[in-house]
This record gives C-alpha cells, structure tokens and sequence, in this order.
C-alpha cells in the first residue's frame, strides 16, 4: 500500500490547497512560477492516487450540543474483526472505523447529541451486527485539536 | 457524515447552504459555474455563498494529505489518564505536538482520548516514551495501535 512520496513541486501545490483548496489553478501556478497546466495535472494526479483529498469542513462548534463519541468494539472471534469493520465503515455517521490492536479490536468514531443519542446509535447500528461481542463507549466533552489536514485516505 | 443536528442560530444555514456544501464535500475544487448549473443558481451567488461560509468560519475548502504520504507509517490511538492538573490543560499541550493530530478530553476510564502518528517504530517509542509520557500532569498512556484504517473521513472538526 506504500504510495508515492510527493516532489517539491506537489508539496508547494499541497502547502497552497491546505490554507484554502479554492484557490485557482492560475493564481497558484503564479505564485510558485509554474504553468497552469502544471498545476492542474499535478493535482489530478495527486487525487487519483488518493495522496490528497480535497474536501470541505464544517465548524463543529457551529453546531449546538455535539460532542464526538470514540466506540470501542470487541468480536466474538477474531477471525470476524475484518467483517465487521467493513460493516461499520459503510455506516454513515462513522467518521473513523479501524481494525486495532490493543485496546479492542475496532475502534470507530462518531458525532452525537448526548448519552442518550450515542445509547440509540451503538444499539441499532453497531450491536445488532453480527458477530459483535460487546462495545465500550466514551463521550467526549472537549474537543481540543483535529488536524483535518491529515487523514488516512483509503484507497 | 450528514449532520444530525441544528446549525446555532447565530449562522442560519438554509438548504442552499447544505447543498453547496454537500458538493464540496464531494470534490472541494467543483467550480463554482459548475455548482451554480447544478444548484439552478447564477455563478455570482454561489460565489457570494460560499465566501459567507467561510467568513463565518463555518466551513472551509482543504487538501487533506493521506498521512502515509507524509511519511508516517503508524497510527494510533492513545487513551490518557491525567493527575495533579486538568484534563483541558494536558490537552492543550498535548495539541501542541504535531504528531498528535486529534484530541478530546472525555469522560470515561481515561480523561483523555488523542489520535497519533509516527514514521516508524523508534519516533513511536521517543513520542509515547520522552514527549508524552513526560508531559505534566501525565500519569498513563494506553495506546492501540491501527492494523488497517478502513474509513477516515470525519466532516466535523473544531475549525
């Protein structure tokens, strides 16, 4: 799964589209005195080969009464951790599903109103899947730091 | 993720709002022609919408690198027990290493709950061991480290 490492040209284009993605194409190629079509091949390809994403982020403190829930999940048999977590990664509300080792066996992350909503989610979404054993879940109450910068970009 | 929730009063955001952002999510370098055509919009308002957003700082357009692509390898989780100073402030540092990319203080068996990354095993030992076992106020570590990351897409993030 090793992938690519990027130049110097694509990490200037990457250090330019992680202040503001919506930056033009011509404004960039400008500032780092290459061609348009440079810039533009550059960052298809970086797409492509899934090194960089380009997305929007909305304010979590714009929204009222949220906090992120971390879920910890047990399996009956480890044989069944693969399964399951591919179940979970297709459940919307998942912003982070990964197979882990320590801890539990997976670990998946979400947004929730309250105590009562996190209940109602890892019981008709994350316990009614087969092969769960048990979960773990904790609230957070402050969310410090996310550097939505940096991802795993699944391929 | 969709969000569940209302959007604070102080920024009303209507379905023209949730549907601009909808498409960015999908591909943040959308035109905004593109998005006016898609929308029934003319180009100037979806311009106009967009800079309201992210003036707010209610939303904004990124390149996210894929951190293996950065050159580190590992990820992990880290559950942190505090003692003798609170959780907030232990976070607060916590944050200030690059390396830990996201942290939340929480309520549960540990007081806090960070994402981590490292290049390879050694820049692994040296965070957990010098930085953060060292840190004030630190009392244990309890990390757990990712096999395979199958989804890591979050949309919501203190900005």
């Amino acid at each position: 799964m090793t992938r690519r490492r990027l130049d110097d040209v694509d990490r200037a284009i990457v250090n330019r589209l992680s202040q503001d993605a919506r930056t033009s194409n011509r404004q960039i190629a400008a500032e780092l005195g290459v061609t348009e079509g440079t810039v533009r091949a550059r960052v298809k390809r970086m797409e492509e080969k899934k090194q960089i994403r380009i997305t929007a982020f909305t304010n979590i403190d714009r929204f009222r009464d949220v906090c992120l829930a971390y879920i910890w999940v047990e399996v009956e048999r480890t044989s069944q951790v693969r399964e399951v977590a591919r179940k979970m990664a297709t459940i919307r509300e998942l912003g982070f599903v990964g197979e882990m080792l320590g801890r539990s066996d997976i670990l998946a992350i979400t947004m929730v109103r309250d105590h009562e909503h996190l209940a109602e989610f890892v019981y008709g979404q994350i316990s009614s899947i087969p092969g769960v054993r048990r979960t773990e879940s904790t609230l957070g109450v402050n969310f410090v730091k996310h550097d939505y910068r940096m991802a795993r970009i699944v391929q | 993720m969709s969000n569940p929730v209302a959007i604070d009063s102080h920024l009303y955001l209507d379905e023209v709002d949730h549907q601009i952002i909808a498409l960015l999510r999908e591909d943040g370098r959308l035109p905004f022609r593109a998005i006016a055509r898609q929308l029934g919009l003319t180009e100037a308002t979806v311009r106009g919408r967009v800079r309201r957003l992210e003036d707010s700082n209610t939303m904004r357009v990124v390149a996210v690198t894929d951190i293996e692509v950065s050159g580190y390898n590992m990820l992990l989780s880290v559950g942190v027990q505090v003692e003798n100073r609170t959780p907030e402030s232990v976070a607060r540092s916590m944050a200030e290493i690059p390396e830990v990319f996201s942290v939340n203080v929480v309520v549960g068996t540990h007081d806090i709950e960070a994402l981590v990354v490292a290049e390879d095993q050694a820049a692994l030992h040296t965070l957990l061991s010098d930085r953060l076992a060292k840190l004030p106020g630190v009392r244990r570590l309890t990390p757990s480290l990712a096999v395979d990351v199958l989804k890591n897409q979050p949309d919501w993030v203190p900005l």
